[in-house]
């Protein structure tokens, strides 16, 4: 994937805000709905969520440490590499919903979760948009990640911002998709 | 007839709307860092215009029913802009993207001298906020955005008035009481 970094970072952001939005549709809806599973091993809406927080608790500190410390300017092209193509492909969302194996500390399944855990969610969008924003003056292809699944390989930080966006929109749709399927949330 | 609705007769006589754009309430039209080039117009519900500094949020200015609102800074240097756009309940707004508009605009002599029109007014009306924001007493400055749009106190939660007025909730509730 080759692309200018204003335009990724444009597109980057109006995928946040579309995440933003539902975030924001679903503290309106009532907990029991919110906590509602399909079945014992499917996660519900807030499990969902607190996945995604439990990722956004590792990217966002190490984002900002790279983004605070890079000493290489922004660039006007930004250019994907074959791994970055890779991680961002397998997190992202697809209509039939490739089953991939969760890590066992990423897996929220029967956690107690809250509307503070969608709370979380909002505040965590707020902050990787303003990680966008200062990403603007750094650049996207020699400044480094860490990545949480592995010590020993390191993404482009254009290519860490898709894979975490790509991961928040894959799993917010998710959550959309389980509310659908749950009854009224007047009959609960 | 005032200019923004003469101007709104025109585009929608003319049918230039590009498309109709639904928010539940507290959703985000735009956010801070995007470039935002279109202009929309107020269909229902209403809407605040804010920038987050520090972890605080001052909301800068409100549009309800039949406003024109823009990230006015995007729509005029096509560059990204700060401001956060948010719905405070349900709204349905009407959009138009700059080039259509700038060449409808363009378009004809009274068109134009109605965006003039337009524009001169809204000058003036940031020439009055940047006096609320210099006014250091809070209930003078409660006093003149009262005095100068009424509506806003009927629209608008407290919460975000009090934002826009730069004083907490309990100031403007101890204000409004006395």
């Amino acid at each position: 994937m080759v692309s200018t970094s204003k335009k990724l970072i444009q597109n980057l952001l109006e995928i946040t805000r579309e995440n933003l939005n539902t975030a924001e549709n679903l503290k309106n809806q009532p907990i029991d709905f919110l906590n509602w599973k399909q079945g014992s091993e499917n996660w519900s809406a807030l499990e969902c969520i607190e996945h995604l927080n439990r990722y956004g608790d590792f990217y966002i500190p190490e984002i900002t440490n790279k983004i605070k410390s890079s000493k290489y300017k922004s660039s006007e092209i930004f250019k994907s590499n074959w791994l970055g193509k890779y991680f961002s492909k397998s997190v992202s969302y697809n209509e039939d919903l490739n089953k991939m194996k969760t890590f066992k500390s990423m897996n929220p399944l029967n956690s107690k979760l809250n509307i503070q855990t969608l709370e979380k969610f909002i505040d965590q969008q707020h902050q990787i948009i303003e990680l966008l924003d200062k990403s603007k003056f750094v650049n996207l292809d020699k400044t480094k990640t860490a990545i949480s699944i592995s010590k020993l390989i390191k993404l482009k930080l254009g290519d860490t911002f898709r894979v975490l966006i790509y991961h928040n929109e894959r799993h917010i749709k998710q959550a959309e998709k389980t509310l659908k399927k749950a009854p009224d949330s007047a009959s609960l | 007839m005032n200019p923004i609705s003469n101007l709104i007769d025109r585009i929608n006589n003319e049918d230039l709307w590009d498309k109709e754009i639904e928010l539940e309430r507290h959703e985000y039209l735009k956010v801070k860092g995007s470039i935002d080039t279109n202009l929309y117009l107020v269909k229902s519900g209403s809407l605040r215009i804010f920038v987050i500094d520090e972890y605080e949020e001052h909301t800068i200015r409100f549009g309800y029913k039949n406003n024109l609102i823009a990230s006015l800074d995007s729509f005029l240097n096509e560059k990204p802009s700060d401001f956060y756009i948010q719905a405070l309940k349900k709204t349905t707004v009407k959009a138009i993207n700059k080039k259509r508009y700038t060449s409808f605009i363009e378009s004809s002599f009274e068109n134009k001298k109605l965006w003039l029109n337009i524009l001169e007014n809204f000058i003036l009306q940031q020439m009055e906020r940047e006096r609320d924001i210099l006014t250091s007493s809070p209930i003078e400055r409660y006093n003149r955005v009262l005095k100068r749009s009424p509506q806003l106190f009927q629209e608008i939660p407290n919460k975000y008035i009090a934002s826009y007025l730069r004083m907490t909730p309990e100031t403007l509730s101890r204000i409004k009481k006395s």
